[in-house]
């Protein structure tokens, strides 16, 4: 299977000990090395308040991870890791590699018409200047 | 609306100027109720967004309602193509309680 690309965020409740949390981050990196996957980028974001109410809290602390990973299976195995640990009150995983192969081949065709538009400016620029003398 | 249309007229062909904006003769005469609507442009089109990022919730923001729903392309000028992606990344975001479903009043 192909590389692919995750973010996968999770909230926890805001009064788990963060001693608590690294664990749990730990226990996950632990998961992530063992299938030979990776972890690109690990943020905590600390606590935040929370759009509506989840499990009565109003806020929750909030940790992202982007994965790279050639297993779908490890994405399973770290949801379920997160459902049943209590601390842990709404976790999301999304696939984030065609959105970016999305945006770089929209970023190359873009580099390309740049590169091409000088060779024929001449009907586009002047009726635009036309239009900007009157 | 006669009016309105002996004006347009009048103007060269590529007189106006591609933003819209008030034409030459004013918008308003002689009590009829008519206005110039501004051409509302893509925010996404002209910034040449290709990702639009659904943790940048600061960036999502100004295309909810008050309460949390998602304005209509017709509010926002927002392009099709950008529209689609913008619901998306709104509805990830809602997922993660980065944004509302629902604001209470």
């Amino acid at each position: 299977m192909e590389e692919r690309l995750y973010d996968l965020i999770f909230i926890c409740r805001p009064d788990t000990p963060e001693a608590e949390i690294d664990k749990l981050i730990a226990t996950l990196e632990h998961a992530v090395a063992e299938r030979g996957a990776k972890v690109e980028k690990l943020e905590k974001w600390g606590t935040r308040k929370l759009a509506y109410r989840v499990s009565k809290l109003r806020e929750g602390f909030y940790v992202y991870l982007a994965l790279r990973s050639t297993q779908g299976e490890l994405i399973r195995e770290l949801e379920r890791r997160l459902k049943v640990t209590d601390a842990v009150i709404k976790y999301l995983t999304v696939r984030l590699d065609e959105d970016i192969k999305r945006q770089q081949k929209l970023g190359r065709r873009r580099e390309r018409r740049a590169a091409r538009r000088p060779r024929k400016p001449a009907a586009a620029g002047s009726s635009e200047q036309a239009a900007a003398a009157v | 609306m006669a009016e309105e249309n002996s004006h347009q007229a009048l103007a060269p062909p590529s007189g106006r100027p591609p933003g819209g904006g008030p034409r030459p003769g004013g918008p308003h005469k002689r009590g009829k109720r008519s206005y110039v609507r501004k051409k509302k442009v893509c925010r996404f089109c002209v910034e040449k967004v290709d990702l639009i990022d659904y943790k940048k919730t600061e960036m999502l923001q100004p295309f909810l309602q008050e309460r949390g729903k998602i304005l209509p392309r017709r509010m926002t000028g927002t392009c099709a193509r950008h529209q689609r992606w913008l619901t998306v990344a709104i509805k990830r975001a809602q997922n993660i309680a980065l944004l509302p479903f629902a604001a209470p009043i």
